[in-house]
């Protein structure tokens, strides 16, 4: 490559860095602000303490999940990729298989300054067609919304959670069954014994996350893999 | 409160920051085509790569938008949509929402007991808990990239190695598994309160709690084995997208039926 497309990458990567810091501290303020300006516009503000109690309980989870994925993307999105995509969000399920699939196409090899095109490019266009779809939806929505408000449906949005964990359940679960029947009789039998810890369920994360964790590092010093076979 | 939660303020707050973002990525998007061209990349290459992930997004962002109707229910529809579009992903919304939602004393996830100091906060913390790929991003991807430098594929590397037998897989560390059993723990909690609910919610060994959740939980597993059987033995790759929103909306649908 010569000097002078050499100047211009460099030039263009310090760009992308000037400009990837500045867009994601004004995102940040943007979706801290957005809570207490629609506070302020019902007319109460958010509970800092009960966020913080949150936090602890449920927050710790995804901040050790966001640094693993900070490590292990960062380096297969590079600059631009990784700024659009920790913006931007929905990185397993879209990001990462689309700039992959988008590289294999385009026979790009990570580190290179052509994968940092193909990767940015794949990122961006990405972010647009969900924003995109998402905008359609939502506005599809707008003349549902007496559906969706009716008596009839909302023991479907009470139940939302359970829905939830019922399907990360079968996904978590089917692998790991021996590992995962300890915490979870344990669990049952620590609520069926203490039900007023019911309302407190968040916090019954972190010892119930410490005991599987455990677990799991006896079976993966044993065996190497904490997988069944 | 379900109104104010739909509220034309709410919709013009998070659809402006929603707008903010896809400048943003237009921005990127025009800055690196540029950059390519003037490299000398293949222009139709580029375009390709455009056209491509356009394709590949279209599913995945349908099956995201079915989360946004998901908890709209509980939410409303803008700041789910919000949520949805920047940084979110359906299964930590969900829980984080849950978590947050018990700090301020609701017993569920729902418009009927919401409350504006109730929504505030959970909005919140559904905004923190997330942020901190974007923190690590602004002060550590510059000096975590150069510092990758020459060897760029050097952690990509590492982690394909980690694939390929056993003895691989043993040297890839405890990671990845000490994740897996992070969320294992996390959802047996969940599950066990369900079970506990029924059990003793009304009561010690009462039998009169509510049996709804548990059942939910059931059709909705079945529902996610379904779409992994067709996705991973049929080779119907494509349901994945589609796997957790689905088997979520059928296991709310089922609340309505037992009701």
């Amino acid at each position: 490559m010569d000097q002078k497309k050499e100047q211009y990458l460099e030039q263009y990567n310090r760009g992308t860095h000037v400009i990837g810091r500045i867009v994601s501290l004004v995102t940040m303020a943007m979706l801290i602000g957005a809570p207490f300006l629609i506070g302020h516009h019902l007319g109460a503000m958010p509970d800092l303490k009960a966020a913080a109690k949150g936090f602890l309980a449920v927050g710790i989870v995804w901040t050790v999940s966001s640094v693993v994925e900070f490590l292990v993307y960062t380096p297969m999105l590079g600059a631009g990729g990784g700024y659009l995509a920790f913006i931007t969000g929905n990185l397993i399920n879209m990001k990462i298989p689309c700039a992959m699939s988008a590289r294999e196409i385009a026979g790009t090899k990570a580190g290179t300054p052509e994968n940092e095109i193909i990767s940015t490019l794949s990122i961006a266009t990405s972010s647009l067609v969900t924003i995109l779809v998402l905008a359609l939806g939502v506005l599809l929505l707008v003349p549902l919304q007496p559906v969706l408000q009716s008596e009839a449906l909302q023991p479907a949005f009470a139940n939302v959670v359970p829905a939830l964990f019922g399907a990360m359940a079968y996904r978590y679960y089917r692998k790991n069954i021996r590992l995962s029947l300890a915490p979870l009789l344990l669990m049952s039998v620590l609520f069926i014994f203490v039900p007023s810890l019911i309302s407190q369920t968040s916090i019954m994360i972190m010892p119930s996350g410490a005991l599987t964790i455990l677990l799991a590092w006896l079976i993966f010093r044993k065996r190497g893999t904490i997988e069944q076979r | 409160m379900t109104r104010e939660l739909n509220s034309p303020f709410l919709y013009l707050v998070c659809g402006g920051i929603i707008l903010f973002v896809a400048v943003i990525c237009v921005i990127f998007l025009i800055r690196a085509y540029r950059a390519g061209k003037a490299i000398g990349m293949d222009e139709g290459k580029m375009r390709r790569t455009i056209a491509s992930s356009a394709t590949f997004s279209i599913l995945p962002a349908v099956g995201i938008l079915l989360g946004v109707i998901a908890l709209s229910g509980s939410l409303g529809t803008p700041w789910p949509w919000l949520r949805l579009s920047v940084i979110g992903a359906l299964h930590y919304e969900t829980q984080v929402a849950q978590g947050a939602a018990e700090q301020v004393g609701l017993t569920q996830l729902s418009a009927s007991q919401m409350t504006p100091r109730a929504f505030a906060t959970i909005a919140l913390l559904m905004s923190v808990c997330i942020m901190w790929g974007m923190i690590l991003s602004v002060f550590f991807n510059k000096s975590y990239l150069k510092r990758l430098g020459g060897n760029g594929n050097r952690a990509e590397k590492k982690a394909g190695q980690a694939g390929n037998g056993e003895e691989t897989k043993k040297k890839a560390g405890f990671g990845d598994s000490a994740m897996v059993a992070m969320f294992i723990g996390l959802v047996s909690a969940y599950l066990g309160s369900y079970i506990g609910g029924f059990i003793s919610g009304n009561g010690l060994f009462s039998f009169s709690g509510d049996l709804t959740p548990i059942l939910v939980v059931c059709v909705s597993a079945i529902v996610m084995a379904c779409f992994t059987y067709f996705a991973e033995k049929r080779h119907m790759v494509f349901l994945e997208s589609f796997s957790i929103a689905g088997s979520m909306l059928i296991g709310m649908l089922a609340a309505v039926l037992f009701r």
